[in-house]
C-alpha cells in the first residue's frame, strides 16, 4: 500500500467505525429483546440455543483476540474446560457462584501466562501443534486424576447456574459477550491493535521497532483465555455435567476458529456473525438433515475458505484495506 | 528381564504402522508444505474399503491393499486438484482450516453413511501367534509389520534412488530452483500429495486388520503422526522413522511399567510433543 491509499484508508475509517458499531449495537438490541418475546412452545429450546450461540460467540471473539497476535492457537478448549472445571470444583467447595466465576477465570488466565512463556518462540503451525498438545495433556490429566479429585472420566454434575432460569442465564451470557466485545473494541481502538499487528506480520520487525512481543503476547493469551474461561463457566451451569471427552474435545478448539473465519478474521463484528450463523446454520440442519450437519458443516467451512477467504464480514468491504472493526 | 524385551518387541512393532502414517504426512508436509489435518480420515477410508472388500468379496484385506493404496491415491489426487491446490500461496491459516475441513467433512460423511459401530475384519491368521524364543508375537502384528518396513523401504528407494525421488525432494527444498530446472512443480505437489494419502490409506488396511474400522479410528493415528513429524522437524523424512520407532517403545514402555498405564500412556505422549517442540524452539531451531 502507498502513502496515498494509507491516507484515504485513514479518511474512510471513521464512517468504518460508525458502521461497525452500529451493526454491533443493532445485534446486542436484537439479542437483548429476544428471550422478551412472546416464544410459544418452543421458548426453552430457542433461549437454549441463543444461549449457546452467545457462548460460541464469546468463545469465537476471544479466539480471535489471541489470533490477532499472531498466535494460532488450537488450546481454546484447554481453557473453556479450565474454567468449567475450576468453577465446578470452586462450587464443590462451598464458594458462591459469584465467587467462583471469576476465580475460575483468573486461575485459567495464569495457567493461560505460562503456557505463553513457554510457547513464546514457536510460531505457526509449532504453536499450533504445541497448543493441541498442551489440551490432550490437561484433559489427560484430569480424566485419570482419582475420582474424588475432579470425578475422572465419568465428569462432574454441576449445580444449575441461577438457579435453572433460562431467561436469567441467556441474559447472564449476554452480559458476558459484551464484555468481551468491549475488550475486543478497546483492543482495536488503543495501541495494543498496533502493536498485535505487528507481532502478527513480522515479529522480528515488530521487536526491532520496540514493541516489547513478551509483554503483548502474554497480555493477548490472558484476555483471550480469561474470556475462554468464562465460556466455560456458562457452559457448566448451563449443561449441569461435565466430563473430560465433551469440555475438552477438538471440536471445542476448532469450532471457534472457524466461527472467526467464517465471520471475518480480525474483527469485531464478524466473529459474532460468524457464531450467530453458523450456530443458527447448525440448528436447522440438525432438524433437516439429521447426522449430516457435520458434513454440511465441514462442506462450508472448505468453500467459505476457498470462495470467501475474508468471511462474511469481508462481502461488504471488498477491495477495501484498513479499517476493519 | 523377559517383560522388558517383550515390551521393546512390541513398541517396535507398534512403530511399524506409525512411521507409515507419519511418512505419508511428512511427504504432505514436506514436500506440498500443507499440513493435512485429513490425514487420519484418509486412513479411514483405507480401513473401511479393506473392510468392505473382506465383508462383500471375502478378499483378505492384505490381498486388497494394492487395490485400495491406488483407489485413495486417486481420491488424494483428485482432493488436491479441487481444493489444496488452490491455497497453495495463501496463509497457512486458511491452509489448516481447509484441511479441518475435509476431515469434518470425510468423517461425518463416513459417520453418516456407515454408523458409527466399529468393524472389525477377520483373517485366518487372527489368532496365529509366532514364537521367538520366550517372546511371543501375534500373527497380525508380524504380518502389519512386515508390510510396513517392506513398503517404507519402497518409499525411501524411489525417494532417494529414482529420478522421481530425486525431484521430489528439489521440489522440497526449493520450490522456485526446482521449477527453474525445469521440474514441473505441480505434477509433483500431486503426486506427492496422492502417495501421502495412499500411504495413509495403507495404514488404514493395516488397521483394520489390527484393530478394526470405524469413522474416528483415523484421528488418534493422525495425532500421533503429527507427534513424529514434529519431532523429526516438519517436513525431515528420515528423522520420521527414528522418530516412530522412538514413540512406539516409549508408549509401550509406559504401557507396561506404569500403573493405570492405558490412560496414561496418551498423556506421556503428548507431553512428548510439548516438550520436544518446547527444546527445539529454545535452542533457536524452528
Amino acid at each position: 500500500m502507498n502513502a496515498v491509499s494509507a491516507r484515504t484508508a485513514l479518511a474512510r475509517r471513521p464512517t468504518f467505525v460508525w458502521r461497525a458499531l452500529l451493526a454491533l449495537g443493532l445485534f446486542f438490541a436484537a439479542a437483548l429483546v429476544f428471550p422478551f418475546l412472546p416464544l410459544g412452545d418452543h421458548r426453552e429450546f430457542l433461549l437454549q440455543i441463543g444461549f449457546f450461540t452467545l457462548v460460541a460467540g464469546i468463545m469465537a471473539l476471544s479466539w480471535d483476540l489471541l489470533a490477532r497476535s499472531g498466535q494460532v492457537s488450537l488450546a481454546h478448549a484447554a481453557f473453556y474446560g479450565l474454567g468449567a472445571y475450576g468453577y465446578a470444583l470452586m462450587l464443590k467447595a462451598g464458594l458462591p457462584w459469584g465467587a467462583a466465576m471469576p476465580l475460575a477465570a483468573l486461575i485459567s488466565g495464569l495457567i493461560s501466562l505460562l503456557l505463553g512463556t513457554v510457547t513464546m518462540r514457536l510460531s505457526g503451525m509449532y504453536f499450533a501443534i504445541a497448543t493441541l498438545a498442551f489440551t490432550e495433556v490437561v484433559r489427560t490429566v484430569i480424566q485419570n486424576l482419582p475420582e474424588s479429585v475432579a470425578g475422572g472420566a465419568n465428569g462432574l454434575l454441576v449445580p444449575a447456574l441461577l438457579g435453572g432460569n433460562s431467561r436469567g442465564q441467556y441474559l447472564l451470557a449476554l452480559v458476558l459477550l459484551l464484555l468481551t466485545v468491549g475488550v475486543s473494541l478497546t483492543v482495536r481502538l488503543g495501541r495494543l491493535h498496533h502493536a498485535f499487528a505487528a507481532i502478527r506480520q513480522g515479529e522480528e520487525t515488530a521487536r526491532v521497532l520496540g514493541v516489547s512481543v513478551v509483554r503483548y503476547k502474554l497480555a493477548a493469551f490472558f484476555l483471550s483465555s480469561v474470556l475462554a474461561a468464562l465460556a466455560g463457566v456458562l457452559y457448566a451451569g448451563k449443561t449441569f455435567f461435565i466430563s473430560p471427552l465433551d469440555t475438552f474435545s477438538l471440536a471445542n478448539s476448532i469450532s471457534p476458529l472457524t466461527t472467526s473465519i467464517f465471520g471475518g478474521l480480525y474483527t469485531t463484528l464478524g466473529p459474532i456473525l460468524g457464531a450467530t450463523v453458523l450456530r443458527v446454520a447448525e440448528e436447522l440442519l440438525h432438524n433437516t438433515v439429521k447426522n449430516g450437519y457435520l458434513v454440511v458443516y465441514g462442506l462450508v467451512l472448505m468453500l467459505s475458505i476457498l470462495w470467501l477467504p475474508r468471511g462474511i464480514v469481508g462481502l461488504w468491504r471488498r477491495g477495501r484495506h484498513g479499517g476493519d472493526l | 528381564m523377559d517383560l522388558f524385551l517383550q515390551t521393546l518387541l512390541n513398541g517396535l512393532l507398534q512403530s511399524g504402522i506409525y512411521a507409515l502414517v507419519a511418512s505419508g504426512l511428512a511427504l504432505s508436509v514436506g514436500v506440498v508444505g500443507i499440513v493435512n489435518f485429513a490425514h487420519g480420515e484418509f486412513l479411514m477410508i483405507g480401513a473401511f474399503l479393506a473392510w468392505a472388500a473382506s465383508a462383500s468379496l471375502g478378499l483378505d484385506p492384505l490381498l486388497s491393499l494394492p487395490v485400495v493404496a491406488l483407489a485413495v491415491f486417486g481420491v488424494g489426487a483428485l482432493t488436491y486438484r479441487v481444493s489444496i491446490r488452490h491455497v497453495l500461496l495463501a496463509p497457512e491459516l486458511n491452509q489448516m482450516l481447509l484441511t479441518f475441513g475435509l476431515g469434518i467433512l470425510l468423517q461425518n460423511l463416513a459417520l453418516m453413511l456407515l454408523g458409527g459401530n466399529t468393524r472389525t475384519v477377520s483373517t485366518s491368521y487372527q489368532a496365529s501367534s509366532l514364537h521367538l524364543g520366550d517372546l511371543t508375537v501375534g500373527g497380525p502384528k508380524a504380518v502389519a509389520f512386515g508390510f510396513a518396513v517392506l513398503l517404507l523401504g519402497a518409499l525411501y528407494f524411489v525417494l532417494y534412488r529414482t529420478s522421481l525421488g530425486r525431484q521430489m525432494r528439489a521440489v522440497a527444498q526449493n520450490r522456485r530452483g526446482a521449477q527453474l530446472i525445469g521440474i514441473n512443480v505441480d505434477r509433483m505437489y500431486l503426486l506427492a500429495f496422492g502417495v501421502s494419502c495412499g500411504l495413509a490409506a495403507v495404514a488404514g488396511v493395516l488397521v483394520s486388520v489390527l484393530l478394526f474400522a470405524s469413522p474416528t479410528v483415523g484421528l488418534v493415528f493422525a495425532l500421533k503422526a503429527f507427534a513424529i513429524i514434529v519431532m523429526a522437524g516438519l517436513g525431515n523424512l528420515t528423522g520420521v522413522l527414528w522418530a516412530s520407532v522412538l514413540l512406539g517403545l516409549a508408549e509401550a514402555l509406559v504401557q507396561t511399567y506404569v500403573p493405570g498405564g492405558g490412560g496414561w500412556s496418551d498423556a506421556v505422549f503428548f507431553l512428548m510433543i510439548f516438550i520436544t517442540l518446547i527444546l527445539r524452539s529454545f535452542r533457536g531451531a524452528r
